[in-house]
């Protein structure tokens, strides 16, 4: 993270975001029509900034981050509820089970996500080859690492990741 | 104590003591259901059902009912009475993880508690005998619990897995406890440790001792790490040596961090400078987190802060861990009690971000102290 920072300055533009309708994108289905479906372009946006994030942290944030970034911060917290449930004082097999299990429970979503990712990829190699015009996949690791930052750097309700939603506090036990 | 809420369900084997503990103090029953339905041997294991003994032993008038698989559990707790016990832990878990349960109750006794316990005192998986002695201790004393009384001993010294260690605890009672402000965790002042080795050379200690100030002395020269190697008698039945540091800070707060060696025939054999190394890095790691409190008080902390008078006590603790989320959801159920939770970050990024927790005391009076 510290090897991030100082690029953080840097960056004038905010990264492309899955609810934003940027002309950079729209540039990008016009000339070059290689992406699956162009209306859900703009979906396959969040997963590739997650990919990134996923490369640039460690083991701990790629368990939290997919979440976070799908609900836009200040998640419910349920992940985090399941999993801090099973480590504390089970022995240390079944630890190691409960963490095993809790990322194929999520593998449903993330598989999705994943196989986009990968045709991305490819996308991402031959648009180098085009000049221009794809402004908004240029530093892309550089805003990821931004918006993850940014992420961390919000302030998050704890008293919701502990208590669950205020207004149901009675029902959750 | 007096008034008895209906019956708190629970499922599962995690947070076993916390939920016994809080059943004990809160006054109400409670059942706990599928106890390692699916493990091959299922139900309650040794050390708990030792566990389940010692607040029998320790209370008057408690209804335990384990079905005989032992995967569910009915605990219907009494009066805490204390007086002079003696209870052997079974070898399955350290002393600690009986004495941290026995420090949240001990202040609540009818009469104060005198215990002796013997298993394993250092162990690789609870807090050791010597950190809670030089952590829980002080902390207990800010809540106004404080006495001649009030001494932790370790007599014998046993390691896992034959154990034999010995270890007296007693404790005052007190009516009430006083809130507390514990805001400004202050500088770190000086560090204290122990080195402790059994039936193993008494170099060691040394060893451990010269590694962990190898790291230690690059940040500050009030260091003494004490060496502590008993014989004969005094040595238990295991061989093994450890080191539990212990930092204090200019207001007076203490962190500690702690690393034993494998027990004999699990693991590979760790060089005693490996140890102090790696136990040193702990305690830094520890100071990052920072606050207050150590991580493995934090829990301890938060229940002396909702039994307090109704009173507000804050307090500024390092990034919660997964065991004290845990705590704060069992003490809302229990207590009905919700803490104020802030998250504070300091210009200076001073470690990792802290939280400040504040929460008004629910009152809570021993009243089995007044009764005569």
């Amino acid at each position: 993270l510290a090897a991030e920072e100082p690029k953080k300055p840097d960056t004038m533009e905010m990264p492309a975001f899955a609810d934003s309708d940027d002309d950079l994108e729209n540039s990008e289905e016009e000339e070059i029509q290689d992406s699956d479906g162009d209306p859900e372009d703009s979906e396959d946006e969040s997963p590739d900034e997650e990919e990134e994030e996923m490369e640039d942290s460690d083991d701990e944030v790629v368990v939290r981050k997919p979440t976070a970034a799908l609900d836009s911060g200040n998640c419910t917290g349920e992940d985090a509820i399941s999993s801090d449930s099973d480590t504390d004082e089970e022995p240390p097999k079944d630890m190691d089970e409960g963490s095993e299990d809790l990322p194929e429970e999520d593998a449903v979503d993330e598989e999705d996500l994943l196989k986009e990712d990968e045709d991305y990829m490819e996308d991402n190699d031959a648009s180098e080859d085009t000049v221009g015009a794809l402004k908004w996949k240029e530093d892309l690791k550089k805003k990821a690492a931004e918006t993850f930052l940014r992420h961390q750097q919000s302030v998050t309700n704890l008293r919701k990741l502990v208590y669950g939603t205020v207004v149901e506090n009675e029902d959750n036990e | 104590m007096a008034s008895q809420g209906h019956c708190l369900r629970y499922e599962g084997c995690n947070f076993f003591r916390q939920r016994l503990v809080l059943a004990t103090l809160s006054g109400r029953p409670v059942k706990i259901l599928k106890i390692r339905v699916k493990d091959e041997s299922p139900g309650i294991r040794d050390f708990e059902a030792s566990f389940i003994r010692l607040m029998d032993k320790i209370t008057n008038g408690s209804r335990i009912e384990i079905n005989e698989t032992g995967t569910s559990l009915y605990y219907q707790p009494g009066l805490l009475f204390g007086g002079t016990l003696d209870h052997d832990c079974s070898v399955q878990r350290s002393i600690g993880y009986y004495l941290e349960s026995l420090i949240c109750l001990a202040p609540f006794m009818k009469h104060p508690l005198r215990i002796t316990l013997r298993g394993v005192t250092n162990d690789q998986i609870d807090p050791s005998v010597d950190t809670l002695k030089a952590t829980a201790i002080p902390l207990l004393k800010k809540f106004g619990i404080d006495g001649e009384y009030f001494e932790l001993k370790i007599v014998k010294r046993g390691m896992p897995p034959g154990g034999g260690g010995e270890i007296f605890f007693s404790c005052p009672v007190r009516k009430v406890l006083r809130p507390v402000q514990m805001t400004d965790p202050g500088k770190i002042k000086r560090i204290r440790g122990v080195a402790y080795s059994v039936r193993v050379s008494p170099q060691i200690g040394n060893r451990i001792v010269e590694s962990a100030r190898s790291i230690l002395n690059n940040f500050l020269p009030d260091i003494y790490i004490y060496t502590d190697h008993l014989k004969g008698a005094n040595s238990g039945k295991s061989p093994g040596f450890g080191l539990s540091l212990v930092a204090e800070t200019t207001e007076g707060y203490v962190i500690s961090a702690e690393l034993a060696s494998n027990p004999q025939g699990q693991g590979a054999a760790i060089l005693p400078e490996d140890l102090g190394k790696n136990c040193a890095k702990l305690l830094l790691e520890e100071i990052y987190r920072g606050g207050c409190v150590d991580s493995i008080n934090q829990s301890l902390t938060l229940l002396l802060m909702t039994l307090g008078q109704q009173d507000v006590s804050k307090v500024l603790l390092g990034p919660l861990s997964p065991y004290t989320i845990e705590f704060l959801r069992h003490l809302r159920s229990f207590f009905q009690i919700m803490f104020k939770i802030e998250s504070k970050t300091f210009e200076e990024r001073k470690g990792a971000d802290k939280v400040l927790m504040t929460c008004v005391g629910v009152g809570f009076s021993n009243l089995s102290k007044t009764i005569k």
